[in-house]
């Protein structure tokens, strides 16, 4: 590599001493032994550090310039003085250090910034976000998670902002969510059709577990409003949390149940009947022409409890008589 | 970030713009540059095809389009533009194009000034079950059924689900501090999904003489669920925002209309009696008594419209730059008054239920840094529902009449507060100690509403609770730390409905309960049923949202930067709850463990491996009131391995290869010596068992710099076996001789 190094610099010599072309021309200084005026690469007054850091040295930093924080026609946009300090120090390295030291705010995972001071550097200008107004005293806010810790900036594609990539960056903490979007009852978060953000808002909410909206129930209204009612009979725990019977990031029983039925209703429910739950063909005895509906075969196999009790979220069967619709039977 | 090694005369920029001078154009290096800071744009186009049949696939394709056909197209696109000069972006993205997950969105905005996009999006979900069924109009509200002459030997029907989602958003930038939002989305819901319909004839919702053989006979039915319902949900605000100050207060409104409003089916001649024969028949019992077709036949009830419509006001506020609020209000109108005309027997004087539920939020929170080791925080919140539906005599049981039921009256009043404190120790340790409470008051309950099933009633609950966490960076390469919280939660005196007989259990109060009043135009309604009395005895069960909880949890995490090249992370989390109510059954108690190791190696610049295993174990307790004493555990274990790499500068490799292995176990004991013999004989519920394994490659290869080919294989393989629709080659079979089946193996 030094001897490669080494070789491109000496053509490079010979081609300044025998080359010339208008573009050089242009840029020559006006004076004799006048310092070239920086020039700014991508962003405004980034002449600072693409002066070291340019095209040739790490290509991916310039890439900041196709994202939004690119965009210098927006007065708003940063340099990078604004996001990583002036950092002089590193600038001008005066103690003349091996090892430059580190810019006054840096970002990647070994950075010694702390992590308040690192996303100061966000929200002194996105603080105008509405989407962010519930950020301080969010679970993400406490447990000191940085903006960059989600966020890549020196990218066209920021993964977190891509609801296919999404759920790879949420991942990287939330274990558990990983383990059940890949059970066979789950949203289709892993196909790229729904996102972790759909639901949360990591920027912080005034509902539970960073749900979008107010509240669990009306987070998942938002797709599934059919299940809102009101109903003339009501099923008060839908009402109140979804999450009382299902498990939003997945599960094995069919409709994100987190038990099968029976099981799962008789955390509430006294059932008619003892019957222990038993399966069609595994029946020590058999059946007879006047053997009760309401068997153990018939509230655990098929839809369970759900095969009478269709109505789970509620009917708006006005019916006063009977067959009574308010055991949300039809 | 790399630091640039300083070397006088040598540095690359000299080197490129040197050799540029010599051998090239300056516009060279201008491109290269704006190669590297202009938006990219980009199309891709190929082809996908996908092995095995369409049940091998079902459910590797429930999500992903890929279920029906065996090729597809494949087509992306990104265009992106950017007018520097005004710094206006036009965007066209278009993802899936060429199957029925398909996406387009456009968009432009010239950044902060105005900004407006249209978005059109697609989702399907095919349930990978399949039903057989001889059933005429599947999935629509008439469907007619007539018996199998044998289980299997009817049509195939394969539900879907599809949705259309149509999104217009604008923004517009009124002043540097004053910002104007709206959306509309409006979402298109097709399809039909497992639903249907069961009654036992007699039985207490349908008593005799409604019954009309004189013999008890029920009926199970699957009747998909037609659905063709539309959502428009409609979002405006205006933000303000000063140095101090963000204010964000709009409207926002959400409408569900559905084009059905019931379903009823129609059924031709006979069903099957418990025994899966023909009613009727000589040996088979009575035919399918009038009483039970006609209630089968009854129309049910599909998802009314309903709209909402919330006011609010939303913001921050720095009274200083450590000291922070943040605060909410919200007021909801929520009304349902779909008309009932297409059913029968509405109470006198009710043509809709006229639901009217006006819902106030308040929040507000405060952090604060008092000084700079300590930060504070308190937040709480307070949720007001108020049901203004008036009530109605839905229902009435008996014949003659006994008991006559109105609607329920829900309106809760959730308290929640949090009061938390960090401090920063010295070595680099971190402490904070938390405080929470909840109180949830479901307010008086209405006497004259039947409440199925239930035993009592708990009109308030409240919750305590805290927290601990230990943090420390113990290096720069390794952070650590260990929680522990602990919470209570207990409330008032249980209620029983009114209409039920007390049999037994102390503690037990009818304060706040009215006294059932019967329907005038019902003279025989009496004050107490007695058919449900044994459900209010020492076997019952109280709801578990309601019962007393006793809840811990422990969590550590680690996450360790060993060398350059490896990075660890561990985890464990362990919670148990302890429930507890006047009686000793339902939900008892409940224990999760989860644990798992993430780890990413650099072989080099060009090379990395990831890696991970993760646990996830746990058990719940429930005992049914009298037939059995259940733990019902799920242990479930993923592993991931993940490889990415760059053999050449033109060539990346990738792959992810997934394992689960689920497994969940069903053990019982019976809750008296009869269900103790026959569980024994039974052999207790077999475990359902859930296998994928998944393997994922690609490979990029760069033709030049403008343009690659790429190639992606994914091979999966499931197991699932379940016992839901059949045991041991034995199908649940509904009593029209329907089936339901999913292909216990996979592979795809």
């Amino acid at each position: 590599m030094k001897f490669l190094r080494q070789l491109l610099a000496s053509c490079a010599l010979l081609g300044a001493l025998v080359g010339t072309t208008a573009a050089v021309a242009a840029d020559a200084p006006s004076s004799p032994g006048a310092k070239p005026p920086a020039k700014d690469l991508v962003l405004k007054g980034d002449a600072k550090c693409t002066t070291c850091h340019d095209e040739a040295d790490e290509p991916k930093l310039l890439h900041i310039g196709k994202t939004k924080h690119g965009t210098v026609a927006d007065g708003r946009t940063p340099s990078c003085t604004n996001c990583h300090g002036d950092s002089d120090l590193h600038t001008n390295n005066p103690a003349k250090l091996k090892e430059r030291p580190a810019t006054d705010r840096s970002f990647g995972k070994n950075s010694k910034t702390p992590v308040e001071a690192r996303n100061e550097s966000c929200i002194s200008c996105h603080k105008k976000d509405a989407k962010r107004s519930h950020w301080e005293g969010s679970a993400h806010q406490r447990a000191d998670v940085a903006c960059t810790s989600c966020h890549q900036l020196h990218t066209a594609k920021d993964k977190v902002a891509d609801k296919r990539t999404q759920p790879e960056v949420c991942f990287t903490c939330h274990k558990e969510q990983r383990a059940q979007v890949m059970k066979p009852s789950h949203h289709p978060v892993m196909e790229g059709k729904v996102a972790c953000s759909d639901c949360h808002n990591s920027h912080g909410s005034i509902g539970p577990k960073l749900v979008k909206r107010d509240s669990v129930v009306e987070t998942c209204y938002t797709c599934h409003m059919e299940k809102r009612g009101p109903f003339v009979h009501s099923h008060e725990p839908v009402n109140e949390d979804c999450g009382n019977c299902h498990n939003p990031h997945g599960t094995v029983a069919e409709s994100l149940l987190k038990a099968r039925p029976p099981f799962l209703c008789h955390q509430c429910h006294t059932p008619h009947g003892g019957q222990i739950a038993q399966l069609r063909g595994q029946l020590p005895t058999q059946p007879t022409i006047n053997s009760s509906g309401k068997s153990g075969i018939n509230y655990t196999q098929a839809r369970g409890c759900v095969n009478c009790h269709t109505q789970v979220h509620g009917s708006n069967n006005p019916s006063a008589t009977n067959p009574t619709p308010q055991f949300n039977l039809r | 970030m790399r630091t640039l090694q300083t070397r006088p005369g040598f540095s690359l920029k000299i080197v490129a713009l040197a050799l540029l001078a010599a051998f090239g154009s300056a516009h060279a290096a201008d491109d290269e540059i704006a190669a590297l800071i202009r938006p990219d744009s980009s199309v891709s186009i190929g082809a996908a095809g996908v092995t095995g049949a369409e049940n091998e696939r079902s459910i590797f394709g429930q999500y992903n389009g890929l279920r029906r056909q065996d090729a597809y197209l494949l087509l992306d696109l990104d265009v992106i533009k950017r007018d520097d000069a005004t710094g206006t972006w036009t965007t066209l993205q278009g993802r899936n194009l060429g199957l029925d997950t398909r996406e387009i969105r456009f968009g432009q905005q010239k950044q902060g000034d105005w900004k407006y996009s249209f978005e059109y999006d697609e989702m399907i979900r095919r349930d990978p079950r399949t039903i057989n069924t001889s059933l005429v109009g599947a999935g629509s509200t008439a469907p007619v059924v007539s018996r199998l002459a044998t289980a299997g030997s009817g049509s195939d029907v394969n539900l879907e689900l599809k949705r259309k989602n149509t999104t217009i958003a604008l923004e517009k930038w009124l002043s540097s501090s004053l910002q104007f939002e709206a959306s509309f989305r409006n979402e298109d819901k097709n399809g039909a999904r497992m639903f249907g319909n069961g009654m036992a004839c007699p039985s207490g919702s349908a008593p005799s003489p409604l019954c009309t053989t004189g013999v008890t006979q029920w009926a199970q039915l699957m009747l998909p669920e037609p659905i063709n319902s539309s959502t428009q949900q409609f979002d405006a605000k205006l933000n303000y925002a000063s140095d101090k100050l963000m204010l964000s207060g709009g409207y926002y409104g959400s409408f569900y209309s559905n084009q059905y409003q019931s379903m009823a089916a129609s059924i031709n001649g006979e069903l099957s009696n418990p025994l899966g024969n023909q009613m009727g028949l000589p040996g088979n019992g009575p035919a399918l008594g009038a009483g039970l077709r006609g209630m089968l036949q009854n129309p049910i009830a599909l998802p009314p419209d309903s709209q909402a419509h919330q006011f609010y006001l939303t913001g921050n506020y720095a009274f200083t730059p450590t000291t922070k609020a943040n605060f909410k209000y919200a007021y909801t109108h929520a009304a349902q008054t779909d008309n009932f005309s297409v059913f029968g027997g509405a109470p006198g004087g009710r043509s809709d239920l006229g639901a009217k539920v006006d819902t106030s939020l308040y929040q507000l929170g405060l952090t604060s840094r008092p000084i700079s080791k300590l930060s504070l925080l308190a937040n709480v919140r307070y949720e007001d529902r108020n049901d203004k539906t008036p009530i109605a005599y839905y229902n009435v049981e008996g014949n003659p009449a006994t008991t006559a039921f109105t609607n329920g009256n829900y309106s809760p009043k959730r308290l929640n507060g949090k009061l938390e404190g960090t401090y920063q120790l010295p070595d680099g340790y971190r402490a904070t100690l938390g405080f929470n409470y909840e109180s949830l008051d479901r307010g008086t309950f209405v006497s004259t509403n039947s409440v199925a099933g239930l035993s009592g009633l708990r009109q308030k609950s409240e919750e305590t609770g805290y927290r601990m966490e230990l943090r420390r960076s113990m290096s720069e390469t390794l952070t650590g730390a260990i929680g522990y919280s602990s919470s209570h939660r207990s409330g008032s005196a249980w209620l029983k409905p009114l209409s039920l007989s007390c049999t037994g259990l102390g503690g037990l109060s009818d304060a706040g309960r009215g006294v059932i009043v019967g329907d005038p135009s019902l003279t025989s309604v009496t004050a107490c049923a007695t058919f449900n009395n044994g459900i209010y005895g020492v076997n019952s069960i109280f709801p578990s949202s309601m019962t007393d909880r006793q809840r811990d949890k422990i969590k550590m995490s680690a996450d360790w930067a060993a060398t350059d090249q490896l990075s660890l992370q561990f985890m464990a989390e362990w919670g148990q709850d302890n429930f507890s109510s006047p009686g000793t059954k339902g939900l008892r108690s409940s224990y999760m463990g989860f644990y798992g190791v993430d780890a990413a190696y650099a072989l080099s610049e060009d090379w990395k491996l990831t890696g991970y295993w993760s646990r996830g174990d746990q058990t719940m307790h429930v005992d049914h009131s009298t037939g059995y004493l259940a733990a019902l555990r799920n242990l479930s274990d993923s592993y991931g391995f993940g490889v990415i790499g760059k053999p050449t500068s033109r060539l990346q490799v990738g792959g992810d290869l997934l394992l689960i292995d689920d497994r969940d176990e069903y053990k019982q004991r019976g809750g008296s010596t009869a269900n103790s013999t026959l569980l024994s004989r039974l052999g207790g519920l077999p475990d359902v068992t859930f296998q994928q394994f998944t393997l994922k490659l690609f490979g990029r290869y760069a033709l030049d710099k403008t343009s690659a080919v790429r190639m992606d294989l994914i091979h999966q393989q499931t197991k699932l076996n379940e016992w839901t629709w059949g045991y041991n080659g034995t199908p649940f079979v509904y009593s029209d001789n329907s089936t339901v089946t999913l292909r216990p193996s996979q592979s795809a």
